[in-house]
């Protein structure tokens, strides 16, 4: 019984053997000087979805990097199927059978699906040649086998985020990995791709992968893993089976304390609001292709109001940033600020007239990463704190303690901006944004890769925001951010609005939401508005 | 006109092939993702380093050998600096081109006590090519036969980098490189080790676009490329950064080139003002392009 059954009985044994261990991990980054792993164990069993769990700045994917041979441990020990070994790059990984998709899809868009691939382990044709037609067959091999919905000779750039997700999981499957990391797959997915990407890893697992999901999504953890890693600040926390910990206890764990249900449902504020911006039929056609990045379309920003708009990525979202924000000119169609013709007025216009952005971008747009704190904050009030064209410096620390205390901004002001975390620079580009504020903010994918504690600061803000009376646009694809914050709803898809919702009147699900993102419905021309 | 016409694009097709090397070799760096603005120094020792050696070995095969193992070296000096040193490559690339016309004087001074130009009576002759069924041809004649060996070696090299680009696992990876390194690097290969290599190429083509000028010549001109390796990435530019599209931009610079020769002896215009006309080109293509693309990526 022992020695021949291990066919298709032998899977509730396989749950014992270990595909990973890993033992006493520690990892110091010299440059920063953070403990990023402080001893950490993780064991995944073959067979299963680990989830590993955790805020941001947990350790999370730099236990995984280790893993995946992109980092190197200080100290620790890692063996697969229970044989020590040294991962130091992630080619030795691929040839242990370890692959991981990343966060950022690290695909060339230039490149057809098969190219993207198959790069780095090309089939050979005539001794030398790179063979694209058995490249193009190896991989169409594979999306067959899984069901996915690419085709190996398309060009990457005309794939949706959920597709190029597809690719990076056809890339490790090509590698004949068996123990695949995603580092938070769902992060830019909406909810029917989410969906789908549950069935795929759910059919990987019946073909005896075994898999790792980063993520700090509770219900995910919930509705996908058998069992639950969860780090906090470098340090592994708890490993449990999914089933015997509830959301509320992992939650715990994650954040060290329980999490206050803040979000609420917004409240109306209709008393005495006035239209603040408003874009009537505006469309961007760019010039050699046929599909125009905006089309035809036409909204009203109130006072006191948010204004959530809901998207895919590349279905017109950035594009709308950047008219509203003078980055980008309209082809047709008119823009009104406070009544007042904006439609070709850059960004310095809008600024001055007090329009007020917290870029989706907020690195590049955002901030300069190699100006100081300090500059990062006053850019947009260095002629308040000059004179005859000169700083006053006294006048600048000033500003910079009373902006930084207020909005608990950690640092000095002489700090390099690029030294911050995700979640102080989105501070600083607040606090400066707000400090320009007079009637109208447009925030694009505000809390994007923040932890849960930057994300509820944000909120605060735009209420507080709210409370005060600005108009607020909201541009986000995270669908939970929109339903929480906003009191109208516009869906865009493919570079039109599909669909409008009045929050505050309708009953609105996530459900219907993601599927007029997906363009699997659409509003007739009537709205609720 | 066809007696003016023959001339010119003969003349013209001579012209091109050291834009049209050099500009081969740039491809690589360039789609590697590094501005290699060293192409003008590397053509420069490459010239120097094939006439000086042919003089000395009396084997036109040796020095360019030679000429190519100089460039080549320089090359991997730049790239080693730059990739592996990480310096900046621009700066390391104005560098090499500070040094190299600095080290050429001097060592044309220390051999043959002469700053100025060294003609060199002693060496042989570049062959040319002349097939007589073709030649018959009317102006596609004139065009295809009577060239040197680096004419015909520098067509071939485009239909050999063609293939290398597009149809290797090599050229792929060269190419993701250029495009977004990070894609490699998560691979665990190592896009600097792409990129030097593509240093050598273009290090190897510079050496034989360089002595193709000297060699025709027999002679050394101090700075005998004059600007001929800026020009190589303007073409690159031009031509869309694709190999044949070089070729095409590289015939564009010819034929003003050749014009500008012409015009010279024929017309009563100040000969300063007609020699410029290349330059003059340069800037009107680039700026021609630049407008070109902008209009194509262009929103709105």
């Amino acid at each position: 019984m022992l020695m021949h059954d291990v066919s298709e009985k032998a899977y509730p044994n396989d749950r014992m053997i270990r595909a990973v261990q890993m033992d006493n991990i520690t990892k110091i980054y010299e440059e920063t000087g953070t403990l990023a792993n402080n001893q950490v164990n993780l064991v995944l069993h073959k067979g299963e979805i680990l989830c590993l769990a955790g805020e941001n700045g947990a350790g999370k994917t730099t236990l995984m990097k280790i893993l995946y041979g992109m980092e190197r441990p200080d100290t620790g020990s890692i063996a697969i199927y229970g044989r020590r070994v040294h991962i130091n790059s992630p080619l030795e990984a691929n040839r242990l059978g370890i692959g991981m998709v990343h966060q950022h899809v690290m695909l060339i868009d230039d490149f057809t699906v098969a190219q993207n691939v198959t790069l780095g382990k090309e089939p050979i044709i005539h001794a030398v040649a790179y063979d694209e037609k058995r490249a193009e067959q190896l991989v169409e091999d594979i999306i067959l086998r899984h069901h996915f919905s690419i085709i190996a000779n398309q060009l990457v750039s005309s794939l949706s985020i959920g597709q190029k997700q597809q690719v990076e999981i056809v890339k490790m499957l090509y590698r004949n990995v068996d123990i695949l990391i995603l580092d938070e797959p769902t992060a830019v997915l909406t909810e029917q791709e989410i969906r789908a990407l549950f069935v795929t890893l759910r059919s990987l697992i019946e073909q005896g992968k075994s898999l790792i999901l980063i993520t700090h999504k509770l219900n995910e953890i919930k509705a996908i893993s058998d069992r639950v890693a969860i780090m906090r600040q470098g340090r592994m926390i708890a490993e449990a089976k999914t089933d015997s910990v509830d959301e509320y206890e992992i939650s715990r764990m994650m954040m060290g304390k329980n999490v206050g249900s803040n979000i609420h449902k917004p409240s109306p504020v209709l008393s005495g609001r006035r239209e603040i911006f408003r874009v009537s039929n505006v469309s961007v056609i760019k010039r050699d292709s046929g599909n125009p990045l905006l089309n035809n379309i036409s909204f009203s920003s109130y006072s006191g109001e948010i204004l959530g708009f809901a998207g895919v990525g590349g279905n017109g979202l950035t594009e709308l940033e950047g008219i509203l924000t003078g980055m980008l000119s309209v082809s047709q169609g008119t823009l009104e600020y406070r009544d007042t013709d904006v439609t070709k007025a850059d960004t310095r216009k809008l600024r001055a007239m007090g329009m007020a952005y917290v870029p989706g971008d907020r690195l590049h747009t955002g901030v300069a990463l190699e100006a100081t704190v300090g500059e990062s904050l006053i850019i947009h009030a260095r002629h308040r704190l000059s004179r005859i064209g000169f700083m006053q410096r006294k006048k600048l620390a000033q500003y910079y303690r009373t902006l930084s205390h207020k909005y608990a901004i950690q640092g000095s002001m002489h700090m390099l901006t690029r030294m911050l975390s995700g979640g102080n620079i989105q501070k600083l580009i607040l606090a400066r944004e707000i400090d320009q504020w007079r009637d109208l903010i447009i925030f694009s994918e505000p809390t994007w890769g923040l932890d849960s504690a930057s994300s509820q600061f944000v909120y605060d803000q735009i209420w507080l925001l709210k409370e005060q009376g600005a108009a607020i646009v909201l541009i986000s694809s995270n669908i939970d951010e929109i339903l929480s914050l906003s009191d109208k709803i516009i869906v865009m898809h493919r570079g039109k609005i599909v669909a409008r919702f009045n929050h505050s009147t309708n009953e609105v699900t996530k459900e219907k939401i993601g599927t007029y993102m997906l363009g699997l419905a659409h509003q007739g021309a009537t709205d609720d508005d | 006109m066809m007696q003016t016409l023959g001339p010119i694009l003969n003349s013209a097709v001579v012209i091109m092939t050291p834009l049209l090397l050099a500009a081969t070799g740039g491809l690589f760096t360039e789609l590697s993702g590094m501005l290699n603005i060293a192409l003008e120094g590397l053509m420069l020792i490459g010239a120097f380093g094939a006439i000086v050696f042919t003089h000395y070995s009396g084997s036109m095969f040796i020095g360019i050998l030679a000429g190519i193992l100089c460039s080549m070296l320089l090359a991997s000096l730049i790239a080693t600096v730059s990739l592996y040193l990480k310096a900046n490559v621009f700066i390391t690339g104005l560098a090499a081109n500070l040094l190299v016309s600095g080290l050429t004087v001097v060592l044309s001074f220390k051999l043959f006590g002469n700053k100025g130009v060294v003609s060199f009576v002693n060496i042989p002759q570049l062959p040319l090519l002349h097939l007589r069924w073709i030649e018959k041809i009317p102006v596609i004649g004139n065009l295809l036969m009577g060239h040197n060996g680096f004419v015909y070696f520098s067509w071939l090299l485009l239909l050999l980098c063609n293939f290398v680009l597009y149809r290797t696992p090599f050229g792929l990876r060269l190419q993701a490189s250029g495009l977004h390194d990070q894609v490699l690097v998560s691979l665990g290969l190592r896009p600097a080790h792409y990129r030097f290599i593509a240093f050598l190429v273009s290090g190897f083509t510079c050496a034989l676009s360089g002595a193709q000028l000297t060699l025709n010549l027999g002679a050394y001109v101090p700075n005998i490329t004059a600007g001929k390796g800026w020009i190589a990435l303007v073409v690159i530019f031009l031509g869309q950064k694709r190999p044949f599209g070089l070729l095409v931009a590289a015939c564009i610079f010819g034929l003003a080139d050749a014009f500008s020769n012409f015009a010279q002896g024929s017309w009563d215009i100040p000969a300063d003002f007609i020699l410029a006309i290349p330059y003059i080109l340069t800037l009107v293509a680039i700026i021609g392009v630049s407008i070109y693309t902008k209009r194509k990526s262009r929103i709105g």
